[in-house]
């Protein structure tokens, strides 16, 4: 009986997680669209619904009753699995994302902000995160045609470059908290914005924290970093033969990727759930709304900041690209682990 | 100074300034115009589709010159010219047809009409579902010019008036200057 009031709490908090993560990423193409338009002082989507709020819908219905082409020549199985493998590698990320802390019963069934809280979360999202490049690199190798194949190998390449960059770049951090459970580190860094890894001291993990942010526009194949889907070089990158619901497949999977980047740095680098000043901490209605409160406000200020670096920035060439993951980022990120590695050891051994 | 561009990489200041000027626009005025329905305020002049004028007497204003046909660099306007029946001095257009779909707008019929029959409108929304509909003939310029141009001039006295025979008789009957004196310059 125990367990089957826990796997139906489960089941209900996995089905409102997806819920609110797909309406999110809907919406943020929403953002984006209206933040970039603003930036280039044009006005955006305008026409569906209430200045163009009802856009996402539209289009999401657009794509799915379009027609669902497969090219000739292509592999038919792998063609449409990719999308499917990108799309849910993004997603199944969201199962160690700690939204909140706390706990509400309903009808005896208990909630938490977050589905479930392993040891290693940091490690299994680094693990998805790196399968998603296959979804990319095998759609783009099944659909028969140069531009996506090209895409694909770009994106192949970019992504094993930067993920170096973004796990080392986490490392500090874990080296301090002692734990890969993102609960635990989140946790760690409750009473100011002083008290969060990417300022706190006497290690602030500032230059991790950049380091994490360049590598994570990288890996999510966004502007600057652009690269697998170039416009102007490559028609539309590893998707372009794709058409309708796998296109939105794609489409959803790049979102939701930015979604847990900015999960993670939000958790890691900046306070998870935690107010930036204690006096913010209120407790009315409850504190756990108040942290979901803070968590989605810092998620919205790296998302916020992703549009706006798209909107500022123009496309590194790929041997840039390159020279900069691995002669100027991991070097930066290895030296930050020896020097917050040693100076842990120093102070606690002495100090 | 070397070590200063260093630390300008370190702190990206190229990029936070390139970030500022993102941001001022982001609360920037758009320029966007939500098109059908916002409309620009044309400025005074703009030429749209052409159109015949009349006189304040409701009598065509155009004489079937063909110097509009002439002037024309697209061969957009062709005007069939003919005498009024009894009034052999007294010419009008017969047809006068104007092909919308070719004209590229220059205004050069309306700067070479005599008479200022023509004027241009500032009609630039004329998308139609079969393109015949936009191959003008007489009627239809002159029904483009009542409306667009309700405020029609008087009609001078001397065209086709009975002044207007008067000064032309006598002008024949004086006969032409054969050569030119100098007791007796050119009126």
């Amino acid at each position: 009986m125990e367990l089957a009031m826990q796997t139906l709490s489960a089941v209900i908090m996995i089905g409102l997680v997806m819920a609110t993560v797909l309406l999110h990423v809907a919406y943020l193409t929403y953002f984006e669209r209206k933040i970039l338009g603003h930036m280039q002082d044009r006005l955006g989507p305008m026409e569906v619904g209430y200045h163009g709020l009802l856009q996402p819908i539209a289009d999401g219905l657009k794509l799915f009753f379009k027609e669902d082409i497969i090219p000739t020549g292509a592999n038919k199985i792998i063609f449409s699995l990719a999308p499917v493998l990108s799309l849910v590698t993004a997603l199944i990320a969201f199962a160690v994302i700690p939204f909140g802390t706390g706990e509400v019963s309903f009808f005896g069934l208990k909630f938490k902000p977050y589905i479930t809280d392993i040891n290693i979360g940091i490690l299994y999202i680094l693990a998805i995160s790196s399968i998603g490049a296959y979804g990319v690199l095998l759609g783009g190798w099944a659909s028969n045609s140069k531009y996506s194949l090209l895409g694909g190998l770009r994106s192949a390449a970019q992504m094993i470059s930067y993920e170096l960059a973004l796990g080392l770049s986490l490392v500090g951090v874990l080296l301090l908290a002692g734990s890969l459970s993102v609960l635990k580190i989140g946790e760690a860094q409750a009473g100011g914005f002083w008290n969060w890894y990417a300022f706190s001291l006497p290690f602030p993990q500032i230059v991790a924290f950049v380091i994490y942010i360049i590598a994570a526009v990288a890996e999510t194949n966004r502007l600057p970093f652009d690269l697998p889907e170039a416009e102007s070089e490559l028609v539309a990158g590893f998707f372009t033969e794709y058409s309708g619901m796998r296109f939105a497949f794609y489409f959803l999977a790049e979102y939701a990727n930015m979604i847990v980047v900015s999960c993670i740095g939000a958790v890691v680098f900046f306070g998870a759930w935690h107010a930036p000043f204690p006096f913010l901490e209120f407790s009315w209605p409850s504190v756990g709304i108040w942290h979901i409160f803070w968590f989605v406000g810092k998620v919205y200020f790296f998302l916020f900041f992703f549009i706006w670096i798209r909107g500022t920035l123009p496309r590194l060439r790929y041997d840039q690209l390159m020279k900069l993951g691995w002669k100027i980022m991991l070097p930066l990120a290895l030296a930050n682990i020896l020097i917050t590695a040693s100076l842990a050891y120093i102070v606690n051994a002495y100090m | 100074m070397a070590f200063k561009s260093f630390l300008k990489n370190v702190f990206f200041v190229e990029i936070l300034k390139g970030l500022a000027l993102t941001f001022r626009h982001l609360f920037a005025r758009s320029v966007t115009l939500q098109y059908p329905k916002e409309k620009r305020i044309l400025p005074a002049g703009s030429r749209g589709i052409m159109s015949l004028l009349r006189y304040a007497d409701g009598t065509e204003r155009c004489v079937g010159c063909s110097l509009c046909e002439i002037a024309c660099p697209s061969n957009v306007i062709k005007v069939i010219s003919a005498e009024e029946e009894g009034q052999p001095l007294k010419r009008y257009a017969k047809e006068y047809t104007f092909d919308v779909t070719r004209c590229v707008f220059c205004g050069f019929c309306v700067e070479a009409c005599p008479v200022d029959a023509l004027a241009m409108t500032p009609v630039y929304e004329y998308a139609v579902y079969d393109k015949r509909d936009l191959f003008f003939d007489k009627e239809k310029l002159l029904a483009m010019g009542d409306r667009y141009f309700p405020v029609q001039a008087k009609k001078p006295a001397y065209i086709g008036s009975c002044e207007s025979e008067l000064f032309l008789l006598t002008a024949k009957s004086k006969g032409y200057p054969t050569k030119a004196s100098e007791d007796q310059p050119l009126p």
